[in-house]
């Protein structure tokens, strides 16, 4: 399984959701609900339903990962982090496709599809609400164990994760619908700034 | 850090200019400070221990009201002083809550090392009795807007003044600094997106 200096993993994981939080801030804040909401195709989620969607696992995460750190021993953070089997396995699913090997489709499950009908600033205000709160509980994960600290998954609370997998995993799934609501938006005729997503990848050097 | 003093001494010399051997004194006393975005730097209850001058970051200063509702204060940008102006000038507990807002960077000093220049140079008092005259201006100028402007006219007050805060901070921090609510800010924006 790979294995992460975890001082580095954190700040890769604050690099990203700064990244994110720095789009909704920047550039969605200022799009049009009209444009925010037009689905590119009937059966194809808006830029709306993906950060909807996002928002629903946030709702369910945050609180999670929160009572899972207040939970934690302080100072018991360790230089190395190794991904559990399951945990590596979710995070590998949420990749982001190439070229060469186009991003895996999945369907969603029917508790996290938001029917589009949110109204899009509250939407916006949401996942801006929790990127903040997501960037504060990084810097709490700096202090604590990521491996013995663990968090259930919200489809099957019988499944435990790492804590560190739980936020790798959570943050390419936020990449992953990041970059869906990017091309809705742009087949709604708005503008994106590309450059505000680098190049991310969440494998293990 | 040369940068940053340059700076500092721009902005310094904009209020009052020192003579050569107060501004050498003045510049000893800051050290480079940085801190992550939703930093908390003071809370309600401490004592502001720090003037900053800010050189990277927005940051904002806010009453939280029953623990529930925030009021929204001032927002401080490049290049300016921050920090909790009236606990920091009294040595009296803030009532306030004092954060970054993004990634901030400062040149910070204590009051301590501001006290002793103030006592030591006539000009270092001046200068800070200046600079506090010119942000009592504003407080008093903020309140006429906050009791006489309809929401509207706060809206177009805040573009006019700082037209980039729109894509710079969250519409929930500039709606609680307007004191109106998100759904009225949602429509007031609606007038001038694209």
């Amino acid at each position: 399984m790979p294995t992460h200096q975890s001082n580095q993993l954190i700040t890769k994981l604050q690099e990203q959701t700064e990244t994110l939080l720095n789009k909704a801030i920047q550039e969605w804040q200022m799009i049009a609900p009209e444009k925010f909401s037009q689905q590119p195709a009937e059966a194809s989620w808006s830029a709306k339903q993906c950060i909807a969607h996002l928002n629903m696992y946030g709702d369910y995460y945050l609180p999670a990962i929160e009572a899972a750190i207040l939970k934690a021993k302080q100072h018991t953070a360790k230089k190395q982090f190794t991904s559990g089997w399951l945990g590596n396995y979710f995070t590998n699913m949420m990749q982001p496709g190439t070229n060469e090997k186009p991003t895996k489709k999945m369907k969603a499950m029917k508790n996290y599809i938001s029917l589009n009908d949110e109204d899009s600033d509250k939407v916006i205000a949401t996942f801006i609400d929790q990127q903040e709160k997501l960037l504060q509980l990084l810097e709490v994960a700096t202090k604590i164990n990521l491996s013995t600290t663990k968090v259930a998954i919200s489809i099957a609370r019988f499944i435990k994760l790492k804590l560190g997998d739980l936020l790798m995993f959570l943050i390419a799934h936020n990449y992953r619908h990041v970059l869906q609501a990017e091309s809705a938006l742009k087949a709604s005729g708005v503008t994106v700034n590309e450059n505000h997503i680098a190049e991310v990848s969440f494998a293990a050097r | 850090m040369e940068k940053s003093i340059a700076q500092l001494q721009k902005f310094t010399y904009s209020i009052l200019k020192l003579d050569e051997n107060e501004w050498n004194d003045f510049a000893c006393i800051w050290q480079p400070f940085s801190a992550k975005r939703k930093t908390l730097l003071t809370a309600a209850g401490e004592t502001e221990k720090h003037l900053y001058f800010i050189t990277e970051g927005v940051q904002r200063a806010f009453y939280l009201h029953d623990n529930d509702k925030e009021a929204t204060l001032v927002f401080t940008y490049p290049f300016s002083f921050s920090g909790v102006a009236d606990s920091f000038l009294t040595q009296q507990p803030s009532k306030y809550y004092f954060e970054t807002l993004t990634t901030s960077t400062f040149l910070r000093t204590s009051f301590q090392q501001v006290n002793e220049l103030m006592n030591e140079h006539r000009n270092i008092e001046k200068l800070i009795l200046k600079a506090t005259s010119f942000a009592l201006a504003g407080v008093l100028e903020r309140q006429i807007e906050l009791q006489c402007f309809s929401a509207e006219e706060k809206f177009r007050t805040l573009l006019k003044r700082s037209p980039h805060v729109l894509q710079l901070i969250p519409h929930k921090y500039l709606a609680s600094y307007l004191g109106i609510d998100a759904t009225t800010f949602s429509k007031l924006l609606g007038t001038v997106r694209l």
